[in-house]
């Protein structure tokens, strides 16, 4: 690992802005605020992944990724990040480098890729992101975009993340870092207003941005950038011009929101866009925030008038649903500040949670969750996909809404299931998709397939056929815990934290 | 002009060329003298609107765009399952020349068939000397071990007797006397393919069974364990029975297909033309007399030929298409009360697997609309399906259904949330359909090779289950049975439900923020 990799990994390590981690000592400290990983259990994703997914959806940039295919083949185009302009990010970029270039080096590969990019596309930007193979042979992307950009006239950022520096998580940030290093304050916006703000750690999934953008709109409020859902780059680059800015994914973006207030006094808070009282709260916050930064105190009143109608509206649309879903008990299984958002939504239309994941939630996280859910709330930590299969096998929950990695545990324990995370199709954002998220839990658990799923096969009822199935020869028969011998995580409830 | 040598231009681009475009402009304002272009979008918006869709509805003597055919062509299908048997349809010329084509389209196969070519004459004195010459000629000619006789409208219509003709025509020499001719009389004006599919499948069994037409004594009946299928009309037959037999071999049932044509559709490309290929035999038509009982797959299909059977004493299963997996269930179910054997483990395994595939997908066909017509048990069968994937089966149509067949689809509607708010339409035609379409949209329609002009028309995507399929290739070569039947189906309904996705999302800059690698 190169001096200048764990100095900035010292740097993400050290976050002021994190309780859990001023609260460890210095060594701890040291150590980082990962897991460590343990060889031969399955694991989440990598480091490059987490600052590829940070980073993909500012959309009119050339992602360009320095490694060999299985880099930038897996992560290319994956995570429904959705774009109002330029589908750029969308074009896999990568150097796909061979045999020949881990002998030699792929540093004049790389260059001539960016300059290949600068010719045909012409994008604002062109991100390089390091992986694990190019970092190990010690290419050098720092230099190669210095000297790329220098020659080319155009940002040329390097994201040095490899895959062998951490988990997913971690990634996210170092991402984060690229864009404060690099980017962050190398623009001016044509104009300011009073009313401009950042939102940090959105990522536009589904187009859940478009969902909370007219209510901003009608209060009057600019998103000077998005943080880096349908993000431009220029937005990215004057974005230290905003007046206050909102965290919505704490652990991913952490860093950028303190460092920004920091380096340029933007104060934030941390909200979210899920669920009716907790976007009507970011709103509420969002206001405070700029009146608090100079803005004219008329906005307080808006905000308050659009809460009210937007709220009613929305409660009018799910009071139908109520009666039908009252009493449904919900395992959530996510990651970060959904498993508290997501938590006020769901109860908002009573039903129950049986338990959420922490798994990848900070201390803040939890501390919320436990103002919602009451002391005895039933966190569970990392639920190994055994006793996930277990919990919804007895039917202690009737749904299960969480990534798309864990879906085939709750199919396979015949549960419904829902996807909240990267993969899934609906925008649950904002009042608009609360209402949207209420109707796909109905729907998930009123389709007929579950009745279909829990019945035994008719003729398995006693006395009704000739009983005593035959079993196929060299079958044994399925019992129990049906992926036995596969390894306790075989199948990896973890999920994205970016997410 | 835009087409040369070097670059041939094929139809579809050929009379979009800016000469075209202008020679088809001036013959229409020169010479033409048409309606105005307003007028005419003018009427095209009416008939997409409520007032149009009553009047529609209240039609009692055209039938516009029908979906069924007449009865011979089911009877040609009968005759193409059973073994070196050759139809002989006693009539006009025509009409036969239309089935050929018909399956030949459908099945991408030829369709042996031949005709008594009646002309005016035959019209004024009667058609016996057609049938003498015809049979006369077939037998030598093709050498088929048996000929099945059917009828068009013109041979009904002067009452030819197939009967006493067949006699004459055996007295004249024609065939020898013992010569199997079983026969059925199929007027065109009379049900629909359906029908015609029953009457011929009867005229065999009672030919076999009943003492061919009073030349030698009546079979007795000695029961035995076998089990007969009859599967009706049915436009996936090459794929489907198949699929039965692997699941009659799997449940260790012996079993006779009574009409089974999966082979003389599905010949190889190996060097030699096989005229007959596969089917029921007659020693197999004989014995299956015998069996224990017999399941009718297509109730509406094979009516009066289950109260032949039923007559004979065999116990008959009349079921309605059943498909997807509780009509799989079902169907399985009625296998193992019958035989006393069990389901085995390898069905139940398919089961599992049909049933993990639609779980997997639910969130997609949940609550989508469907919009479905043709043959009546085809109809229950499918919406008993998409009622069973969450969908909503909100139209459904079948010219040749009748009002006992409208209850069954009403029952399954009822017994359903998701049939709340569909509706059956039992005699109505595409042009109802269209109407339909048009006043209450929904999100899929389910047809066959016709309906593609009410996707032009209404923008509503078009999934092809139904006989005939023209304009693509090759389905009929996969089952719609069985639980691998019901998985075909089911990705059927998916590719569509994908496919118009993807089409809605596919403008670059405009709609493709939506144009996702994962679905």
């Amino acid at each position: 690992m190169g001096a200048q990799l764990s100095e900035k990994l010292q740097d993400v390590f050290n976050e002021p802005g994190c309780d859990k981690n001023q609260g460890k000592s210095d060594k701890e400290r040291k150590k980082g605020c990962t897991k460590q990983l343990s060889p031969g259990a399955a694991a989440g994703g990598c480091a490059f992944d987490g600052a590829k997914i940070a980073l993909q959806p500012i959309v009119d940039v050339a992602h360009l990724v320095h490694g060999p295919i299985a880099c930038e083949g897996n992560s290319w185009d994956n995570r429904h990040a959705l774009s109002s302009g330029a589908a750029t990010y969308r074009t896999g970029f990568t150097t796909d480098i061979n045999e020949l270039d881990v002998i030699y080096g792929g540093e004049k590969r790389l260059y001539k890729a960016v300059k290949e990019i600068i010719d045909k596309y012409d994008p604002p930007a062109v991100f390089v992101y390091q992986t694990c193979v190019t970092a190990l042979i010690g290419d050098d992307i720092e230099a190669v975009c210095k000297a790329a950009g220098k020659k080319f006239n155009k940002p040329v950022i390097p994201v040095n993340s490899p895959g062998f520096a951490g988990v997913k998580n971690l990634g996210n940030k170092l991402g984060g870092e690229a864009l404060l290093d690099y980017v962050i304050g190398t623009a001016e916006p044509e104009y300011t207003t009073p009313y401009d703000i950042n939102i940090i750690g959105e990522y536009n999934l589904s187009g859940e941005l478009w969902q909370v953008k007219p209510l901003l709109d009608a209060m009057g409020v600019r998103v000077l950038a998005c943080i880096s859902g349908d993000a431009r780059y220029q937005e990215v680059a004057y974005s230290h011009r905003a007046k206050a800015a909102m965290m919505v994914c704490s652990k991913a973006m952490v860093n950028i929101s303190r460092k920004m207030e920091e380096r340029y006094n933007i104060p934030f808070f941390e909200g979210s866009f899920y669920g009716i009282g907790d976007m009507s709260d970011s709103l509420r916050e969002i206001a405070r925030l700029l009146v608090q930064q100079g803005a004219p105190d008329g906005i307080i009143a808006r905000t308050e008038a659009l809460i009210a109608a937007e709220e009613a509206r929305a409660w009018a649309r799910i009071e139908p649903y109520k009666a039908r879903l009252k009493g449904k008990r919900v395992l959530l299984i996510t990651g970060g500040v959904k498993s508290w958002s997501v938590v006020a939504a769901l109860q908002e239309v009573g039903i129950e949670i049986v338990g959420t994941s922490v798994k990848k939630s900070t201390k803040e996280d939890k501390e919320r969750i436990k103002e919602i859910m009451g002391e005895e709330a039933h966190m569970i930590d990392d639920m190994p996909p055994r006793e996930m299969y277990k919990m919804l096998k007895e039917a202690r929950a009737d749904i299960m809404l969480s990534g798309g990695r864990s879906q085939f545990i709750a199919l396979k324990a015949k549960m419904p299931w829902l996807d909240i995370n990267q993969e899934r199709h609906h925008a649950f954002a904002g009042y608009e998709g609360m209402v949207k998220l209420v109707q796909e839990i109905d729907k998930t658990l009123y389709n007929p397939v579950w009745e279909q799923v829990r019945l035994p096969a008719p003729w398995d009822v006693a006395g009704v056929l000739p009983s005593a199935s035959v079993r196929l020869p060299n079958r044994p028969a399925a019992q129990g815990w049906p992926l036995e011998g596969r390894g306790e995580n075989a199948l990896d409830s973890s999920l994205s934290s970016a997410g | 002009m835009p087409q040369n040598a070097e670059n041939i231009l094929d139809h579809e681009n050929l009379f979009r060329q800016p000469e075209y475009v202008e020679m088809f402009e001036n013959k229409k304002k020169n010479f033409e003298f048409s309606v105005p272009v307003d007028k005419v979008k003018e009427i095209i918006e009416w008939t997409k609107s409520k007032d149009y869709q009553e009047k529609n509805f209240a039609r009692d003597s055209l039938t516009v765009n029908p979906a069924k055919a007449c009865q011979p062509l089911g009877a040609v299908f009968v005759a193409n399952g059973f073994a070196r048997t050759l139809s002989f349809v006693h009539g006009s010329q025509g009409c036969v020349a239309y089935y050929r084509s018909h399956f030949s389209r459908h099945f991408k196969e030829p369709t042996s068939c031949v005709s008594s070519s009646m002309t005016e004459d035959a019209a004024v004195f009667g058609g016996l000397n057609n049938m003498i010459d015809g049979l006369a000629n077939t037998h030598s000619l093709y050498k088929p071990d048996m000929i099945a006789v059917s009828t068009t409208c013109m041979a009904e219509v002067i009452g030819d007797d197939l009967n006493a003709f067949i006699k004459t025509a055996k007295e004249k020499g024609s065939v020898p006397m013992e010569y199997d001719v079983p026969f059925a009389h199929t007027p065109a004006f009379v049900g629909s393919h359906i029908t015609g599919y029953d009457n011929a499948l009867m005229g065999i069994l009672r030919h076999f069974w009943d003492g061919k037409a009073d030349t030698a004594p009546k079979l007795e009946r000695v029961p035995n364990e076998s089990i007969n299928f009859i599967g009706g009309f049915d436009g996936f037959v090459v794929g489907n029975i198949p699929e039965i037999r692997r699941i009659f071999k799997t449940m260790g049932i012996e079993h006779t297909f009574l009409c089974d044509p999966s082979d003389n559709w599905n010949t190889p490309t190996d060097g030699t033309y096989r005229m007959y290929d596969g089917g029921t035999t007659k020693q197999q038509v004989i014995d299956a007399l015998n069996a224990k009982a017999t399941i009718v797959f297509q109730q509406f299909s094979a009516e009066k030929t289950a109260k032949l059977i039923a007559d004979h004493g065999q116990e008959v299963v009349s079921l309605n298409h059943p498909m997807g997996v509780a009509g799989t269930d079902q169907f399985l179910m009625e296998l193992s009360r019958i035989t006393g054997k069990p389901i085995p483990a390898e069905l139940e395994l398919e089961r599992g697997r049909l049933v993990d595939a639609i779980a997997d997908s639910q969130a997609h066909l949940h609550g989508k609309k469907y919009a479905l017509y043709g043959d009546p048990d085809l109809m229950l069968g499918l919406t008993q399906f998409l009622l069973e994937l969450g969908a909503e089966p909100t139209h459904v149509l079948s010219t040749n259904g009748d009002d006992k067949w409208a209850a069954k689809v009403q029952a399954l509607f009822d017994a359903s949330p998701f049939g709340k708010n569909c509706k059956v339409y039992p005699k109505r035609d595409l042009w109802h359909m269209r109407s339909l379409l048009f006043t209450e949209p929904v999100d899929f329609l389910i047809g066959n090779t016709y309906g593609k002009y009410l996707e032009r028309d209404t923008g509503t995507p078009l999934i092809r289950l139904v006989f005939p399929i023209f304009d693509r290739h090759h389905y009929h070569r996969m089952p719609i049975w069985g639980y691998e039947g019901a998985m075909r189906v089911l990705v059927m309904l998916l590719d569509e439900f994908f496919e118009a996705l993807d089409a809605n999302t596919i403008i670059p800059g405009k709609t493709d923020y939506s144009y996702d690698i994962i679905r």
